[in-house]
């Protein structure tokens, strides 16, 4: 054992330890964020890593239709940009498939059907047809560029003022903040009798909740959701309130309990024999003490529930006026699902809320965590 | 197979973009009675039922655009009749269906991704068969309408065959996607006959170049493409009948004429040089960003065998018929096989009986619940009733013809498979038959799942 004070040599290790999981962590959660500022086509072409410098990208252009020609001597010419301004510098061109680089910008290449293209370095191109030529689709331009990063707003507008999401947020809130004010209630009552009153059956009880935190909460859709239709609740948010509530409290009495137990008695035992009710001691001292485990359950209670869609799928309902948030953003995302960018932006809108949560309750969290796992400290 | 919707949203002219159909939201209706080459007087027959005040609640797979789509097609139901309609969207219908009419809250229809599901939930009670007549209206009304009546046709809870799913929305699958333009550039002709397909992908490996792009990855539901590969060379290879007897299991999966079936698949997929990546990239490439590389600058392939919805992940602004085309995935000319095409649908069933549940099931059978959809994007049916001038979309209107010019029409294998099958070890096994495990391995692990099922 190390004496108190003194610094292991393995300080280091440790700190090095730390920071790889760190990164391990930060790292996915930042391609997300720069994922979330890039469009479809880009995230779908390549990685994020390569949006954040300038890069050689291959493009493929259509020049204006053969229609728009203007007569030019007794040739007929074409005129325009590849980038419309925006883009970077040509380093290549060519006008197949076959050989999208043949070229270097001011060359001229010559089509098999005769006309004559060339593509400058700013990237204004000049098409001279013989003839004069017809149809209204452009001839294609292969372009090699210097492309500097490129970000997007749109997929947050799209996010943030898609249609029905006002109303997705308030749906969330009042699904949220019953459903983890409810179970805290509820279980604190709970884990104080289990902690402290003597009664028959009590380590059975006990075990009992323990044996319930494993059981996956699907089994229980069916038959709850048919005790609701056959009580007269049906789908609404008294269904789902007390649903999230029942989900959670397992884990809510459990964690709880082993805080409280850990308490110390002397307190309670003085204020027993200064006649105090148990409510009074539960109200006037266990729940004081008690605040860092009932905040970091609360922290994982609005956590689970803000991302919860399935739950609310069930006992909410499914139509437009239940949704809630995260129901409408899978709608964001559309039949197929292949929408990343939206998916990257809508996460960080989303989690907006219980991080504001998080960080204000997150100085219990840390002391919560270990809520009855160290005892006699 | 569990996402047959994705076959289900088919050819989008992505300029269309999310333009379409958001007119819909305020209740007016798509198209002014009255007006266009639309059946009109159907439309007008409707309004004989008064239904206002009644409620019809729908669940399906549709979200986005999708919905859009479908709720323009209801406006007009809920317009004539006076009954509300609410339709909602579900990105897992499939375990959402089953907990709703389990637990007694049902909406009154569901509209089914593929036709296990709706078998699986007639046989314990909880689909409501069609009314009489129903079968024999589809026998008159719908092309090849026997086959839509066995298809819809399920065991009930009694033992009993009865019609309980109406097919409404029909997709092709046997398509490859080409760029035109490339294959110009190329000199490449579009093939008509398998041979031609298969010479026409040496040819291109002959360039130095890469045929195809194929992507199996779909999450959960990762190897799905693959099953539509194989079955597509099933109906090239073997007769229509031996397709049947696979699909009900009384030809084994692992008789040859299958094992033959997934070799042929092999031979494009497993061939190094014929696979953008390489054979070991097919089963990690997602499908949706696996036709991607039809539109890369070199190609980074040439041909994309994928069903009718795919345009959907084309790159923005590409057009199809234009930038991107499809054509026939063409069959053995030597085989003498005919050609057979490989479909889907999606089938509509009662799940909460009403009188205007019933009433919106036979609104369903109007040439005008058809043509409203038709004359937007994306929409193949079966109805010989409808007026096929509606169609504004090239694309679709050569997806039809393929349809008619069809020899046999087959569905999806795989949606009429037991789930643990068609939803299960189908796709595994094709993951592990695209990693490199032996064909017959991998038959007889699926043939001994499925018996173990029986």
């Amino acid at each position: 054992m190390e004496m108190a004070g003194t610094k292991s040599r393995l300080t280091w290790a440790v700190n090095l330890t730390v920071g790889f999981l760190v990164l391990l962590w930060i790292i996915p959660t930042f391609g997300l964020l720069v994922s979330s500022f890039r469009d479809r086509d880009a995230i779908s072409t390549s990685g994020w890593w390569t949006a954040l410098s300038a890069s050689e990208q291959n493009a493929i252009v259509r020049a204006d239709a053969p229609d728009s020609a203007k007569p030019d001597g007794d040739a007929w010419v074409i005129t325009g940009n590849v980038s419309e301004g925006e883009g970077g510098q040509i380093t290549a061109f060519g006008i197949t498939s076959r050989e999208p680089v043949a070229f270097a910008p001011g060359e001229v290449a010559t089509h098999k059907r005769g006309q004559q293209i060339t593509v400058e370095a700013n990237g204004d191109y000049r098409i001279t047809y013989p003839e004069k030529p017809s149809g209204s689709r452009g001839q294609r331009l292969f372009v090699r560029a210097e492309a500097p990063p490129s970000f997007t707003l749109d997929n947050y507008r799209e996010v943030l003022f898609a249609e029905g999401m006002g109303k997705a947020l308030l749906n969330t809130l009042t699904v949220t903040i019953p459903a983890t004010i409810i179970p805290i209630l509820v279980a604190a009552f709970a884990a104080y009798a289990l902690a402290w009153m003597e009664m028959p059956g009590r380590a059975l009880l006990i075990a009992g909740v323990v044996g319930l935190l494993v059981v996956p909460l699907q089994v229980a859709f069916i038959p709850l959701l048919k005790l609701h239709n056959n009580i007269g609740i049906g789908k609404g948010y008294l269904g789902i309130w007390l649903a999230h509530t029942g989900f959670g409290l397992p884990l809510a009495v459990f964690l709880l309990r082993n805080y409280m137990v850990g308490l110390p008695g002397e307190i309670i035992e003085s204020a027993r024999v200064d006649g105090a009710s148990d409510f009074a001691i539960f109200r006037k001292i266990i729940l004081p003490l008690s605040f860092p485990a009932l905040a970091s359950f609360a922290i994982f209670q609005f956590l689970w529930v803000w991302n919860d869609l399935l739950v609310a799928k069930v006992f909410l309902g499914t139509g437009e006026d239940q949704a809630v948030m995260t129901g409408r953003i899978v709608d964001l995302l559309g039949s197929r699902g292949g929408d990343w960018e939206i998916l990257a932006a809508s996460a960080f809108v989303s989690i907006a809320v219980p991080i504001a949560v998080f960080f204000s309750l997150q100085r219990y969290l840390v002391r919560g965590l270990l809520a009855g796992s160290v005892k006699g400290g | 197979m569990k996402l047959g919707f994705y076959a289900s949203a088919a050819a989008m002219a992505l300029t269309a973009g999310l333009t379409a159909g958001t007119a819909q939201a305020d209740g007016h209706l798509k198209f002014a009675p009255g007006e266009g080459a639309f059946s009109w007087d159907s439309y007008e027959s409707l309004k004989a039922q008064e239904l206002s005040g009644q409620k019809v609640t729908i669940i399906g797979p549709w979200l986005g655009p999708d919905k859009e789509l479908v709720e323009s097609v209801i406006a007009y139901f809920e317009e004539a009749t006076g009954a509300e309609v609410e339709y909602s969207g579900s990105d897992s219908f499939e375990q959402q269906i089953v907990i709703d009419t389990e637990a007694g809250s049902a909406p009154n229809i569901a509209v089914f991704p593929q036709p296990g599901l709706a078998a699986d939930l007639a046989a314990k009670g909880l689909l409501s068969p069609l009314p009489d007549g129903t079968a024999d209206w589809l026998r008159e009304n719908y092309a090849a309408g026997d086959s839509w009546v066995d298809l819809g046709t399920f065991e009930g809870p009694d033992g009993n065959d009865a019609l309980y799913g109406f097919f409404y929305k029909v997709d092709v699958k046997s398509l490859v996607w080409y760029v035109p333009e490339n294959f110009e550039d190329a000199g490449y002709d579009v093939p008509e006959t398998m041979e031609d397909l298969k010479a026409l992908s040496d040819q291109i490996v002959q360039d130095g170049e890469v045929p195809w792009c194929i992507g199996l990855g779909s999450g959960g539901a990762t190897g799905w493409p693959a099953t539509d590969w194989v079955e597509d060379m099933m109906l090239r290879i073997n007769t229509p009948e031996e397709y049947d007897a696979w699909v009900s299991n009384e030809l084994p999966f692992d008789d040859p004429k299958v094992i033959a079936a997934i070799e042929e698949f092999g031979a494009f997929a497993r061939n190094d040089d014929y696979v953008s990546g390489g054979a070991g990239a097919v089963a990690t490439t997602d499908f949706r960003d696996s036709p991607q590389g039809l539109f890369a600058s070199p190609p980074q392939c040439y041909m994309h065998r994928q069903a009718s919805f795919i345009p959907t992940f084309f790159p923005d602004g590409t057009e199809v018929g234009l930038d991107a085309d499809f054509f026939y995935f063409p069959a053995y000319a030597e085989k003498d096989l005919g050609k057979p095409v490989l479909g889907a649908g999606t089938v509509w069933g009662i799940t909460k009986d009403s009188e205007a549940a019933q009433a919106f099931m036979d609104f369903l059978k109007t040439p005008i619940a058809h043509e409203v959809w038709m004359a937007q994007r994306g929409f193949l049916t079966p109805h010989t009733g409808v007026n096929t001038e509606v169609y504004t979309d090239p694309t679709v209107a050569k997806m039809n013809d393929i349809l008619l010019n069809a020899d046999t029409f087959r569905f999806d294998g795989s949606d009429l498979m037991p789930g643990a099958i068609g939803a299960g070890v189908f796709w595994t096994g094709m993951v592990d038959y695209a990693g490199g495990k032996d064909a017959g391995e991998v038959a007889s692990s699926i043939q001994s799942t499925w018996d173990s099922i029986k």
